[in-house]
């Protein structure tokens, strides 16, 4: 066995049994490890939820007929609407909608019923609370596509326009906006968690003063570097089997592709947010600068990859920058691989792009490392 | 006490009469199982400095807590101003061990703060703050923030705070640890000025030196205080005195008369070494000098000189806590890597140093400059160490000493100027160059979150010690720290003191050429010191080059050559001896009726620096003695202050440091 006690009588080894026995007595670093990504999926995952359903509609029924209600149960229906209050003046209908009780108001006016038997369009009126505009555009949506239906059920006769879209959704039939996301969060957790922990790893040294020590010793600067990731990457490849796991059992992804290739570029990804927090470690001096350092650093990283809102509706400029940000690139490897299944030709330039990253701030994180003190 | 009995009257009123403000009684305080304080008894009275000196972990910081009312005794008590010490709190400052202020806050704001929740009115706190940052001197800029300020600048901070509410008794833990030699004389100026008015001052410290200007000392050892005295009864006590031995090869001197200290054999008692001289203590200094003679002789060794002195209060110490057996045990240290090597230079410096052509250089600098921005921390550093040497850099905070060693270590870059190490000029990060290094940096150099054993394996893989090593060199440093059998503790529980001796072992481990050490013995305690510099002694003398900085003056003379540093330049250079001997003018000491008002008045005749008050004398830096001190004479006699006694003092390093920074400063 000479090639173990080679390694264990190397410079190398003493850094990371080092490493290790500082992280196997840090509770707080494993806690980071554990608990933030598995409540961050959870929350993202279930409660960043763009589904509409269950809007509170208010009505004003001045028609109060057979044909009236009838258009109001159509409306509750499919349960994306449920009618919270019913209202006999439209006037106080549209101070519910303003003060925000209610997401929509609709006004059936007292001719509805003579004009539809007389054959003319009834009119009817909608409030809607445009303060999410998001929620605003749906219901108004909804609110549209429920009266046309109604209004073909009358009047079966009527002539389909002419031109009619079948859409099919294709790797998310059930249009779960879960499996939207979490691939994206996972991505998310990883940038996080992994820039946060090996920043604070690192910073530590020079906080309580050590680095100037270790520094004096013989160890080259990659070599205490690489000391300090192997550990954490191992920890973090830790945190990807956890965000998998939950993807799996928790939201029911498909993981339609090879997970051991999803497995290797998360591993590449981690390497990169590794790379990104000892690159903040070595910008920093203390402790709650890197933490405030880090802020600054990861919530343009997460905006700007597409995670949580899609690239396609951000400027041109914006959409320009995501380009250069590492977690784009993640995301769309992610989401290839576990709703399409892609196979690797398809993600080569993601890859590329990673590699340069993760090469790149390696380079600089090397070079900085030792003239960090001045 | 509501006793009524007439005794207890009778002690009530004679405690008025000698005015006794601080009385502790068979005072004891557990931890769990551990006595921190194991039964104290003392009495301290009005406008007395009353020091507490003692190791680390002797009961000092308990002692003061329960006296500042801020934790409760587990038995006996202590009384301030005849009420226990919750109810005197208003009437009592208290300095905690490190910095007790607000850094984001201003001098003001800090004062402001303080006056609040003591109390003080707010008509009252206008007046006295001016009146307290004048004395300071910190009336210049009250909206500095505290972080801003200098270490010494804090303290004086700190101690503004402690007397904004006029309290009668001021409390004070360590208060100058980290504080440079310059400021501690300024504080301890003002403590005798403030003493003076009638405020009692309990303070500890491990500055010796510092220890000495107080009124009564108490010797405190394991919870208990095991001697007290003014400083001459307690050299009186100690019954010995020094004799100061100047010999050529002082190594083969030393081993001489250390053979000679065995019980019996001679009056020799005690042998210690420093950077140019042995001290010796004994009983009778007639007999012992012809001892000395006869052995040296004997050696063919020649005598440089032979002075008789009185005992330092470090001397009291040591042989105090000896005879406890609290000495921590020496063992020398396993060398291996270079064993053949250093046996032949070992042998080299047996002979006369200067009989060697050039011996080899370690570090050199010539004219090094670094510059940060504006600032010119260091300018035109010139210096050379060489192999076996013990070179010390000396200064105040901030003169540029860290700096210096960190650009000559190779941690800085340097911004002008050239340097070498271990023969080399460039490339000082390669691994060959930094395995013949060691390192010791003035932060702590260990993992707080390790264990001790854990950190010393670490050292030992990261400088490429050989495995079947590791296990000789960490038992080593175990027992050099009197920790066998602890080695699995945390590092972060072990005492400041106890954590810097396990660092030097952590950085001595590999035996390297070049060792630097940035202030390695702040916060350790003179016994303790003793066997640092032991070691210290021991790496030079096996040929390895050691630079070393501090701020103990006392302990500077152990250093074979030194350098004091002011503003970045180094302004004096040479012996211990040398630096002494080159200072200017003469040291003199007085007793007079009326210390503090000869002081203030002598203060107005000369420049500050030269007029001190150690306890109830004065001390005079005079540049020419025989006419300046008739001017002394006369103006006190004037003022009809009696001198009762005056006397020449040799210098110490202390002395011979001020003085050349001073006079640095006004001819720069």
């Amino acid at each position: 066995m000479p090639l173990i006690r080679r390694l264990l009588e190397s410079r190398f080894w003493a850094l990371m049994l080092k490493e290790i026995r500082q992280i196997l007595k840090n509770r707080q670093l494993i806690f980071l490890l554990t608990f933030p990504p598995t409540v961050q999926l959870l929350i993202f995952g279930l409660a960043l939820s763009p589904d509409v359903d269950h809007l509170s509609l208010g009505v004003a029924d001045y028609a109060n007929s057979a044909k009236s209600r009838e258009f109001i149960s159509a409306l509750v229906e499919n349960e994306v609407f449920k009618v919270s209050s019913y209202q006999t003046n439209q006037v106080a209908l549209g101070r519910q909608v303003r003060v925000g009780n209610l997401t929509a108001g609709l006004v059936i006016p007292p001719t509805f019923d003579r004009d539809l038997n007389e054959g003319r369009s009834a009119e009817v009126q909608v409030f809607v609370d445009g303060v999410d505009a998001n929620t605003a555009g749906i219901a108004s949506g909804y609110l549209n596509q429920i009266a046309n239906q109604y209004t073909r059920r009358l009047n079966p006769q009527l002539t389909s326009p002419p031109v009619e879209t079948q859409t099919r959704f294709l790797y998310n039939p059930g249009l779960t906006s879960s499996w939207f996301f979490v691939p994206g969060v996972i991505g998310l957790v990883l940038t996080l968690t992994g820039s946060l922990v090996s920043s604070v790893t690192m910073i530590r040294e020079k906080d309580v003063g050590t680095l100037e020590q270790l520094l004096m010793t013989p160890a080259a600067g990659w070599e205490i570097l690489l000391a300090k990731v192997a550990p954490l990457f191992i920890l973090l490849m830790g945190d990807v089997l956890l965000a998998s796991a939950m993807g799996r059992f928790v939201f029911q992804l498909p993981f339609r592709g090879n997970f051991l290739l999803f497995f290797v570029l998360s591993g590449l990804y981690v390497f990169v947010s590794i790379g990104i927090g000892i690159l903040l470690a070595t910008l920093s001096r203390t402790r709650q600068q890197v933490v405030l350092t880090s802020f600054f650093f990861n919530v343009p990283i997460i905006q700007l990859s597409g995670a949580i809102a899609p690239i396609e509706s951000m400027p041109p400029f914006f959409k320009f920058l995501s380009w250069f940000d590492p977690l784009r690139h993640y995301v769309a490897i992610s989401r290839s691989l576990i709703l399409k299944g892609a196979a690797v030709d398809a993600l080569i330039p993601n890859i590329a792009v990673l590699f340069g990253f993760a090469a790149i701030l390696m380079l600089i994180s090397i070079s900085r490392f030792r003239s960090q003190l001045n | 006490m509501a006793s009524s009995s007439p005794s207890t009257g009778n002690e009530m009123r004679t405690i008025h009469s000698k005015a006794v403000t601080i009385q502790v009684e068979g005072l004891y305080k557990h931890y769990g199982s551990v006595a921190a304080v194991c039964g104290i008894d003392f009495e301290v009275e009005r406008g007395e400095i009353f020091g507490l000196i003692g190791p680390d972990g002797a009961g000092k910081t308990s002692t003061f807590q329960i006296l500042a009312g801020v934790m409760e005794a587990s038995a006996g008590q202590a009384r301030i101003l005849g009420r226990p010490p919750r109810d005197a709190r208003l009437n009592l400052g208290y300095l905690t061990q490190g910095f007790s202020l607000y850094a984001d806050l201003s001098i003001l704001e800090n004062l402001r703060y303080t006056a609040g929740l003591r109390k003080v009115p707010k008509a009252d706190f206008r007046d006295r703050a001016a009146d307290l940052l004048t004395l300071m001197g910190l009336e210049q800029f009250p909206n500095r923030l505290a972080r801003q300020l200098s270490g010494g600048m804090k303290q004086k901070l700190a101690l503004c705070c402690a007397l904004i509410a006029r309290p009668q008794v001021l409390l004070l833990d360590e208060p100058t640890t980290g504080v440079d030699p310059v400021s501690r004389r300024e504080f301890w100026d003002l403590l005798a000025g403030i003493a003076i008015e009638g405020v009692t001052v309990v303070v500890a410290t491990p500055y010796l030196d510092e220890a000495e200007r107080c009124h009564r000392i108490g010797l405190i050892y394991e919870g208990k205080i095991q001697q007290t005295g003014t400083l001459t009864e307690l050299r009186a006590n100690l019954g010995l005195h020094r004799i100061e031995v100047r010999a050529e090869n002082l190594p083969t001197a030393e081993a001489a008369l250390q053979a000679a200290l065995a019980p019996g054999e001679t009056d020799l008692v005690d042998l210690q070494s420093f950077g140019d001289r042995l001290d010796i203590l004994t009983a009778d200094v007639d007999t012992a000098t012809v001892q000395i003679r006869d052995i040296l002789a004997q050696k063919q060794l020649s005598l440089q000189s032979l002075e008789a002195n009185d005992p330092t209060l470090e001397n009291v110490f040591v042989n105090h806590l000896r005879r406890q057996g609290a000495d921590p045990s020496y063992r020398p240290f396993p060398y291996h890597r270079r064993q053949s090597r250093q046996l032949s230079r070992h042998q080299d410096l047996q002979q006369d140093a200067s009989a060697l052509p050039e011996p080899s250089v370690a570090i050199s600098a010539d004219r090094l400059r670094k510059v940060f921005g504006e600032f010119q921390a260091v300018k035109d550093v010139t210096l050379t160490v060489h192999y076996g040497e013990i070179y010390g850099l000396l200064g105040a905070n901030g003169a540029g000493k860290t700096t210096t060693i960190k650009m000559l270590c190779g941690l800085l870059p340097i911004t002008g100027g050239s340097m070498s190490l271990a023969g080399e000029t460039q490339n000082l990060h390669r691994a060959e160059v930094r395995s013949r290094l060691g390192y010791m940096s003035q932060k702590f150099t260990l993992y707080d979150d390790l264990t001790i054993r854990h950190n010393l394996e670490f050292y030992c893989g990261v400088y490429g010690i050989p495995r079947s090593l590791h296990r000789e060199k960490i038992e080593w440093v175990l027992e050099t720290c009197g920790l066998a059998g602890r080695e699995n503790t945390l590092t972060k529980r072990l005492p400041g003191g106890w954590k810097q001796r396990v660092a030097f072992g952590a950085s001595v481990m590999h035996e390297p050429d070049i060792l630097f050490l940035d202030e390695p013995t702040s916060g350790v305690d003179p016994l303790a010191r003793r066997q640092f510099w032991r070691l210290i002694r021991d790496f030079a003398r096996q040929g390895t080059a050691i630079l070393v900085t501090t701020h103990y003056l006392e302990e500077a003379e152990n250093c074979n050559r030194l350098a004091f540093m002011a503003a970045g330049e180094i302004v004096a250079q040479g012996s211990p001896t040398q630096i002494k001997a080159s200072q200017s003018g003469q040291l003199i000491e007085l007793v007079t009726s009326q210390t503090q008002t000869a002081s203030q008045l002598l203060k107005q005749q000369l420049p500050s620096w030269r007029v001190s008050i150690f306890g109830d004398r004065l001390h005079l830096v005079l540049d020419r003695p025989e006419q300046d001190i008739g001017l002394v004479i006369q103006c006190l006699q004037k003022a009809q202050i009696e001198i009762r006694s005056q006397r020449l003092l040799p210098f110490t390093l202390e002395d011979a440091f001020i003085g050349t920074i001073q006079r640095a400063e006004v001819s720069p």
